[in-house]
């Protein structure tokens, strides 16, 4: 493993590096899901890693972004992170993404475990919130796993499809993960 | 420097301007302290390229003696949703009324005249003024955040209240030019 953070059965997180730029971009350029998103975009390399070079600057950060690696040989498969990090309230707001062809195969849900657990428990933030397009209920369902609870809808938030669509807003507090991820391991015997 | 059109009987709103440097701590978007020459460095920072800016920031000055006693922040998301969110002054008694005014010229500039599709305000769940006046100005619950907001000794939830304005609608240019047309026929 390579400078891991917060270690698993089958992932591990680690930061993500410069080099993983090319991988990303071409996650991008190979994207075969639309439901989650406003509309695909190829992302050049450069900028990608550009991007990357400054995200470990600023300490304590505003966001915390990992890079998801399988154990058995370090292939990056994806990213989880926290965004708009409180420090005086303790709340961030989580996020994920696994690339194609890695979903559907529970790397999801044992990397996000891994981001709740850091969240909780190495930076002790108390609650975290979570968006997902309404329409989008393959990610609703997955964060209910993770013990997220629904916290209310913010209507006509995004345009698909020509037409104004609403966001639902989650939020987990730490006793809801635990309950959850106890639920998620007795799934993994 | 007053606005007219956000100007009430307690509170206006205004853009910023140099000399709120020496009075940072009332509009500062952060509990942290700053000294003059931090906030003037952070003003010119901040109104650079203003008009490509997403988050716009004003003061809010008490009317009676035009001191600042809080800031807002105007977030703009296309120019057709937005967020706002109030920073009041450490040391103010009446924080939650003041900013219930300020409110009360917010909705209705952002409604009628900026004429955004959704407004959505972020604030605490004890801000009782800045919650009655926001179901006043016909703003609804649509998000509460369990404990999202430490308070001394607890937390309290965090509230989106949301305002919906009327739904923008497509019209060809020659259909308004026909409806602007139509009194003079």
């Amino acid at each position: 493993m390579r400078n891991p953070v917060m270690v698993g059965e089958r992932v591990y997180l680690r930061p993500a590096e410069v080099s993983d730029a090319e991988t990303d971009a071409r996650w991008d350029a190979e994207e075969d899901e639309t439901f989650m998103y406003r509309g695909r975009q190829p992302v050049s390399p450069i900028a990608m890693a550009l991007d990357i070079a400054g995200w470990y600057k600023k300490q304590p950060p505003e966001w915390v972004e990992f890079a998801v690696c399988l154990v058995v040989d370090d292939t990056l498969i994806g990213h989880v992170g926290t965004d708009d990090i409180d420090w005086v309230n303790r709340t961030g707001e989580t996020g994920s993404y696994l690339a194609p062809g890695y979903r559907g195969q529970g790397y999801g849900p044992e990397a996000k475990h891994l981001l709740l657990e850091y969240c909780f428990d190495v930076i002790q933030l108390h609650v975290l919130m979570s968006t997902v397009a309404a329409t989008n209920t393959r990610s609703a369902a997955a964060l209910g796993k993770q013990g997220y609870r629904r916290a209310g809808r913010m209507r006509r938030n995004d345009v698909k499809g020509g037409v104004y669509r609403d966001m639902d807003v989650f939020d987990v507090l730490r006793p809801d993960w635990l309950a959850a991820r106890d639920q998620w391991r007795a799934t993994q015997i | 420097m007053r606005v007219t059109y956000l100007a009430g009987k307690r509170v206006y709103l205004r853009a910023m301007v140099e000399a709120d440097k020496d009075v940072g701590i009332a509009w500062w978007p952060a509990p942290f302290p700053v000294n003059a020459a931090r906030a003037e460095e952070w003003l010119k920072e901040e109104h650079k390229n203003f008009y490509t800016k997403r988050t716009r920031r004003y003061v809010i000055v008490r009317v009676a003696d035009d001191a600042v006693v809080g800031g807002v922040a105007l977030q703009d998301h296309d120019h057709r949703r937005g967020t706002v969110v109030f920073h009041m002054a450490p040391v103010l008694a009446e924080a939650d009324l003041l900013r219930a005014d300020a409110l009360r010229l917010v909705v209705p500039w952002v409604r009628d005249d900026l004429e955004l599709m959704v407004l959505t305000l972020i604030c605490a769940a004890d801000e009782t003024e800045t919650l009655a006046a926001a179901r006043e100005l016909g703003m609804e619950e649509s998000v509460r955040l369990r404990e999202f907001v430490a308070r001394p000794g607890g937390r309290v939830d965090r509230v989106f209240m949301e305002m919906l304005n009327t739904p923008w609608r497509v019209e060809a240019a020659d259909e308004a030019q026909a409806e602007t047309e139509a009194p003079h026929a």
